[in-house]
């Protein structure tokens, strides 16, 4: 016969199947609660990751129910309580379990009954493993809701397509500043506080909440590195040029010329040998040397070079070497001092390059959003954009020279994919100098656009000048030549920004309007 | 191991339940619930109010019970002008070797078994006369406590109180009463018996088939039934229900003007463990509360007028109760 002892063993075992099966039904109840309430929130609300956030549910449920499983075991009183209401053992088996160490004079007979009774029963249908009806249908609706949710097409993938093409986007374009940063601290000519810029730039572009907002902070950069360059650059550059002309046609001064020629740094080390050599010098050597001098004085624009060339000219003719040596030092610092200009505004330039190549693919990304094609859109984009650009395109600039003769010219130039580039004919007399100026260039980049700063104003024919109006500084062009040009400068200006095509069609409008009323004119 | 007492022969209180029934059949047609209510009470040692109306058998059953126990049995007919000095003994003047003394004089109540007989046809005042008996199992009359043999066990009848001439008995007197037992009228089968067995030449002479040793060792037997936590917190449930501010149920808050008393408890219990052992068993089991749960509180619950208006019974809200109250143990 068994002792109560097998007895609750044999219970115990029942009933852990019995609740086994209970909460696992409980938690399959969960788990495809669960699921089903992600998905329904995915698609109220954008959730990149609902298949993670919903594949959580099932350990989760599962480890919910093993806790509930091994906390909620039923005391061995209860057991044999319930097995006694279940198997109609009429409470001998909770009695006898009860009383199991007393030894009372109705105890052992009681015992023995509840032995007895219970060898005749069927001990592990107290606890049948079974399976609510309610919950098993609440279970297969739920999982067909949860696959339907799941099967259908998301109206929030497109958002979530879009957001993901975003940071894409934010990324090429924080990695083209990067780019830029890594050529720059590359370079001899390494800029502290241009690596400065570009490092807060590209941190922002990443942290920004859309290419619309990471596009913000590329101007305030771009207006930072400006500042960094020197308004008086092109001065003394033109001025270091002319001195360089007016050397070259000096015995002793032609060396200094070509390396004047070649770098300032180069030419400030020239000229400082050339003062070391004053003392060597015949005095038909001094004194062609001073009247050159005196040329390049009087053309330099720069007040400081003037000054110091005009000073070594008269000391030469006076026949004070020392003095003149003194003031062609200074020239030499005036050259270094140009040569680190010079350095500063080609690490600007290299930045402005990498910040533009930065905001082409922000603002093609943001016109993508803006149209609702955002997502599409840059699945067909290139690596890199604006790698392309720094390292394989060439730039269009627009350069600033002075002439050497009759004032200052306005050239335009092409130059290197840095930037730089030589400048073109100048004004009335004037050859230009070396024009200094930011271009982007076009590389192997899916994207065609091209930013084109400093563009010539629409309409204004370049080989074609017009006269200027009465009391005018600019040259007028008749309204019905330019108008055309104007309106393809304005598409194409909201090609390249953050203007809804809805705004886009207004524009076109607009000029459409002024084309019909010019013509109702003539 | 835990060394058992030696064992305790219930089935003696089976076979006396048995004897007595079999016994009582011979001459009581029908009417086995009033008399299992009847034994069970007995063995428990309390005592029973039979209630029905004339007629029935409630004094003849008494009277069978007197004859199958050799016990001393004594019946009052309780009548308005019955007084208590009638029921418990009074102080009478006698002549002892020529002096003049005061001599109790006992009652009918030193009996072991007392027949009441339509005790709700006395007054009040005569029904008192016997709360200190039933209770305390002692008579006081002036100023001397005297004990009544043992077992001492009070059957009472009553007419149903709708009928004329009757005082309801007060609520004190009611809840000294084990069982308050119902008897309801014979079917047609059983009235055929009756008149087959009554009205021949011989009626069935009934024998004695225990004595009052054997009661009292009934008795002591019953109370050592054990009855597990979980069973007897049922039975608190049970009472506490029956209470209008410890219950959830609304025909209890609606139609109770009093639950039953902690006695009320003591009786569900007891009767319980007795109705265990009649049926074999050795433990109180949920069914042995609720076949005691009528006769035990039934006149224990006290209505409102709007319970009699809505012809609601203390035996209907009992079944509520029993039908509402909670078996199975938390799972703790």
């Amino acid at each position: 016969m068994n002792s109560l002892e097998t007895i609750l063993r044999q219970l115990r075992l029942a009933a852990a199947r019995a609740r086994a099966a209970h909460y696992a039904v409980h938690g399959l109840v969960g788990a495809v609660a669960w699921i089903a309430a992600v998905l329904v929130v995915a698609r109220l609300v954008p959730f990149e990751r609902r298949a993670q956030v919903a594949a959580v549910g099932i350990p989760l449920a599962a480890v919910l129910v093993v806790l509930a499983w091994s906390l909620r075991r039923p005391s061995a009183a209860v057991l044999m309580a319930l097995a006694d209401i279940r198997l109609g053992l009429k409470e001998r088996l909770s009695t006898a379990w009860e009383r199991r160490a007393e030894s009372g004079p109705m105890d052992g007979p009681l015992r023995q009954d509840a032995l007895r009774q219970a060898a005749g029963a069927r001990l592990p249908s107290a606890f049948p493993v079974r399976v609510n009806r309610g919950e098993a249908s609440l279970i297969a609706v739920l999982a067909i809701f949860a696959l339907g949710l799941a099967l259908l097409p998301n109206p929030m993938d497109q958002v979530l397509a879009q957001r993901q093409a975003d940071r894409v986007s934010q990324a090429r374009a924080a990695k083209a500043v990067v780019d830029a940063q890594k050529k720059v601290a590359a370079s001899d000519k390494a800029d502290p506080q241009v690596q400065k810029i570009l490092q807060d730039t590209q941190a922002k572009i990443r942290e920004a909440d859309s290419p619309r907002k990471a596009l913000e902070s590329i101007t305030p950069a771009e207006q930072q590195l400006q500042r960094l360059t020197d308004p008086g650059t092109p001065a003394l550059t033109s001025s270091a040029q002319n001195l360089a002309n007016a050397l070259s046609g000096t015995a002793a001064g032609r060396g200094a010329a070509q390396a004047i020629s070649s770098s300032p740094a180069k030419g400030a080390q020239a000229v400082r040998d050339l003062a070391s050599q004053l003392q060597t010098l015949s005095p038909q050597q001094r004194q062609e040397l001073a009247k050159a001098l005196a040329k390049a004085s009087q053309q330099s624009q720069n007040a400081q070079m003037r000054d110091s060339l005009s000073q070594a000219s008269a000391s030469l003719q006076s026949g004070d070497t020392s003095a003149a040596a003194q003031s062609l030092n200074d020239v030499a610092s005036q050259l270094d001092s140009l040569q680190s200009q010079q350095n500063t505004d080609q690490a600007v330039a290299s930045a402005i390059n990498g910040l533009e190549a930065a905001r082409q693919e922000l603002a093609a990304q943001a016109d993508r959003d803006a149209s609702g094609q955002g997502a599409q859109a840059n699945a067909g984009a290139s690596p890199s954009a604006g790698a392309s650009a720094s390292g394989n395109g060439s730039g269009n600039g627009t350069g600033n020279g002075s002439s050497n003769g009759n004032g200052t010219g306005t050239g335009t130039g092409t130059g290197t994919g840095t930037g730089s580039g030589s400048g073109g004919s100048g004004g009335t007399g004037g050859t230009g100098s070396q024009g200094s100026g930011s271009g982007s260039g076009t590389g192997a980049s899916s994207t065609e656009r091209v930013y084109v700063p400093g563009q010539p104003v629409p309409g204004q024919s370049e080989n074609d000048p017009t006269p200027l109006g009465p009391g005018q500084d600019v040259p007028l062009s008749p309204y019905s030549q330019v108008i055309q040009a104007y309106q393809q400068a304005a598409l194409d200006a909201t090609d390249q920004s953050l203007i809804p095509g809805s705004e886009r069609d207004l524009v076109r409008q607009y000029f459409s309007q002024l084309g019909e009323q010019s013509q109702g004119a003539r | 191991m835990i060394a058992e007492e030696p064992r305790i022969d219930a089935t003696r209180v089976t076979e006396l339940a048995q004897a007595l029934e079999t016994e009582l059949a011979r001459l009581i047609v029908g009417q086995k619930a009033l008399v299992r209510d009847t034994v069970i009470a007995l063995i428990a040692g309390g005592h029973v109010l039979l209630e029905g109306v004339p007629g029935l058998g409630k004094t003849v059953l008494v009277r069978s019970l007197g004859q199958v126990l050799s016990m001393s049995f004594a019946r009052v007919q309780f009548t308005p002008d019955l007084m208590p000095a009638d029921i418990v003994g009074t102080n009478v003047i006698g002549e002892s070797d020529g002096h003049r003394e005061f001599r109790y004089q006992a009652g009918p109540i030193f009996a072991n078994l007392v027949l009441a007989d339509e005790i709700n046809r006395a007054t009040p005042k005569t029904q008192s006369a016997l709360l200190e008996a039933m209770q305390e199992r002692t008579v006081t009359v002036g100023t001397q406590t005297r004990p009544l043999p043992a077992p001492f066990f009070v059957l009472a009848t009553q007419n149903p109180i709708e009928l004329e001439g009757t005082y309801p008995l007060p609520e004190a007197q009611l809840d000294r009463f084990f069982f308050k037992v119902l008897v309801p009228f014979p079917s047609e089968h059983d009235l055929l018996e009756i008149a087959r067995r009554t009205t021949g030449e011989s009626t069935p002479q009934l024998k004695p088939v225990a004595d009052a040793g054997a009661v009292l060792a009934a008795q002591r037997i019953a109370r050592e039934v054990p009855i597990a936590e979980h069973v007897l917190a049922y039975a608190a449930r049970l009472i506490a229900a029956t209470h209008p501010d410890h219950t959830e149920l609304d025909s209890v808050r609606r139609y109770v003007r009093w639950g039953a008393s902690p006695r009320g408890m003591q009786t569900l219990v007891l009767a319980g463990k007795v109705r265990a052992l009649l049926e074999g068993r050795y433990n109180v089991a949920f069914d042995d509360l609720n076949a005691v749960a009528r006769p035990a509180l039934r006149h224990r619950i006290f209505l409102q007028f709007e319970a009699e208006a809505d012809g609601i019974t203390s035996d209907r809200l009992v079944g509520e109760l029993l039908e509402h109250t909670v078996k199975e143990p938390a799972r703790a």
